[in-house]
């Protein structure tokens, strides 16, 4: 009388096991190539309503895909790209490197003290509010035409993101491990370098992201308005020329630009730096 | 040994031991008062040391003046007229589309480059084409405002869709429960505080994209008049008009959208 059940299992489990990672792989293989599908259907079906829309409305309001696909081939070909770029994007991280110095100790002071909290609350939020169109002329009021005008439009409207996300993210902290680290008789120095900058990161990260794509816009429309260079410049100085062809081929441009930065560089450098967290691995 | 211990203080003994004018200077309140009397001098300071910033007393004076002329509250009807119709128009396309996205991570390939993109397009290139496509009217506002903040409603509410805890997600989803149910007693009520901070950014954004408007668009309205002054190198109207507009984003945002906000996270931040 031997045992079924349990003689049953030897032979069958090694074949399905690696069946199963087969199936599993394929599956997987299967899932991507169609996220990638709809990746490129989402593009697709873009280019296809802005088609449409150029084709309906009235000649000359809005250029078809293809005409300012040219345009941005010449603008490109021109080199008036790259002075233009640098210029726009020079002013953009300055005005951000200010807005990271301000807004990261407000925030900290925010999120640790109650006495700074309630000082810095009203005035963050305030600022946080205000229309970008206000920066940008009251940039502009200020420093008149000069390169100083967009930094500070960036760095007046970037500031209360880092500030409000840095002093969300330490009211975040984990109070029980800084208890117990005051228990254990760690010093500040070093409860603030072990348990509350670690915390801070991903929230400067998402502040950072965040507030850059609001960021670039402002320096754009500071540019529009009045810039000396940059591709708020140009663009401004086709819609005066009533080239809508070329507002829209500048425009894209910028935000093709924009996007890799955004997604290139400061995905990957807020991977790289968040790879200990079993958070951001268990997301990839 | 025991007195080598020195005794710890709970917080309330540490904080009654305080004299009462160090109390009542670090509260709350004085904090806050700090600050505005901080960055009024701030102001005055800033309006001395640059000439093209005009001072508070010059504020005042076109304040009063623009009251006096009547020009405020028409204005502002129109403004407010665009403005509710474009953000109403935003939340509810923006919650649907978000909760798809939220739902289903096809959708989300589908649907994340058009939303990405239109965050990236600045509301300056909607006024602009609208303008061009609709003239001047209500329609090139309204519009504005509808495209600048639609992304970031899209946006908060897929994320606080996906923030809904995956283990009842897989479990309704094993259990078979049907769409709309989960859709109800699920989603929305883990949904309903990044709903509201989707609608403030809507608010936010919106309020910029309409001033923008009609800045370029010259068909009456706070951004209009604002810009009557900005071209007549009249800083201290334009200024007023910031004071003004500033004044109801504030009221808006702080009054009403950061309430309901608390309301709405109120399970959350009950935790801490």
């Amino acid at each position: 009388m031997a045992r079924p059940v349990i003689e049953a299992p030897p032979t069958t489990p090694a074949g399905t096991w690696l069946e199963g990672e087969e199936l599993a792989r394929r599956a997987a293989a299967r899932t991507r190539r169609k996220r990638l599908a709809l990746l490129v259907a989402g593009w697709a079906a873009m280019l296809g309503i802005w088609q449409v829309a150029a084709y309906y409305l009235p000649f000359g309001t809005l250029p078809n895909p293809l005409e300012v696909s040219v345009e941005m081939w010449e603008i490109v070909a021109s080199g008036a790209l790259v002075s233009d770029f640098l210029a726009s994007v020079l002013k953009t991280f300055a005005g951000f490197g200010v807005a990271v110095l301000i807004g990261a100790p407000v925030g900290y002071l925010m999120g640790r003290y109650g006495y700074w909290r309630a000082f810095f609350l009203d005035g963050v939020t305030v600022a946080g509010t205000i229309p970008a169109l206000t920066y940008a002329v009251l940039s502009l009021i200020i420093f008149g035409l000069s390169n100083l005008g967009p930094v500070l439009a960036v760095a007046l409207v970037s500031t209360p993101y880092v500030a409000l996300n840095v002093a969300e993210g330490i009211r975040g902290v984990d109070q029980n491990l800084v208890k117990m680290s005051q228990a254990f008789g760690r010093s500040p120095q070093q409860i603030r370098r072990e348990v509350f900058i670690p915390t801070i990161v991903p929230y400067l990260f998402a502040a950072v992201r965040m507030s850059f794509a609001v960021a670039w816009k402002v320096e754009a429309l500071t540019e529009v308005f009045g810039g000396t260079n940059g591709v708020g410049f140009q663009i401004r100085t086709r819609y005066q020329l009533f080239d809508i062809t070329g507002v829209i081929a500048w425009m894209a441009l910028f935000i093709v630009f924009m996007l890799l930065i955004e997604r290139l560089l400061l995905r990957k450098l807020e991977q790289r730096v968040l790879a200990w967290r079993p958070e951001e691995r268990a997301a990839r | 040994m025991t007195d080598t211990l020195t005794r710890r203080r709970s917080t309330e003994e540490i904080a009654r031991s305080r004299p009462a004018w160090q109390r009542r200077l670090t509260s709350d309140r004085a904090a806050r008062l700090t600050f505005y009397v901080v960055a009024f001098l701030f102001w005055i300071a800033l309006a001395g040391l640059f000439e093209r910033i005009p001072g508070p007393p010059s504020v005042v004076d076109s304040l009063v003046e623009e009251f006096r002329r009547g020009e405020v509250f028409g204005n502002f009807a129109d403004t407010f007229y665009r403005f509710g119709i474009g953000v109403a128009l935003s939340v509810g396309v923006g919650i649907l589309v978000g909760v798809v996205i939220g739902l289903s991570p096809m959708a989300r390939a589908f649907l994340e480059s058009p939303v990405l993109v239109g965050l990236s397009i600045p509301a300056i290139m909607w006024a602009f084409l609208t303008v061009m496509w609709f003239g001047f009217g209500h329609t090139s506002p309204i519009v504005t405002t509808f495209l600048t903040a639609v992304p970031f409603v899209i946006l908060n509410v897929a994320q606080g869709v996906q923030g809904v805890s995956r283990d009842l997600r897989d479990m309704s989803s094993s259990y078979g429960v049907p769409l709309g149910r989960r859709v109800r007693e699920l989603v929305l009520p883990a949904v309903a505080g990044y709903v509201v901070a989707g609608l403030r950014f809507a608010v936010i954004m919106g309020w910029n994209g309409v001033l923008l408007a009609e800045w370029f668009g010259g068909s009456g309205g706070a951004g209009y008049r604002a810009r009557f002054w900005y071209d007549a190198n009249q800083f201290a109207g334009f200024a007023a008009w910031v004071v003004l507009f500033v004044g109801v984003i504030i009221i808006l945002d702080q009054l009403l959208l950061e309430r309901l906000s608390r309301r709405m996270f109120r399970w959350r931040d009950a935790t801490h």
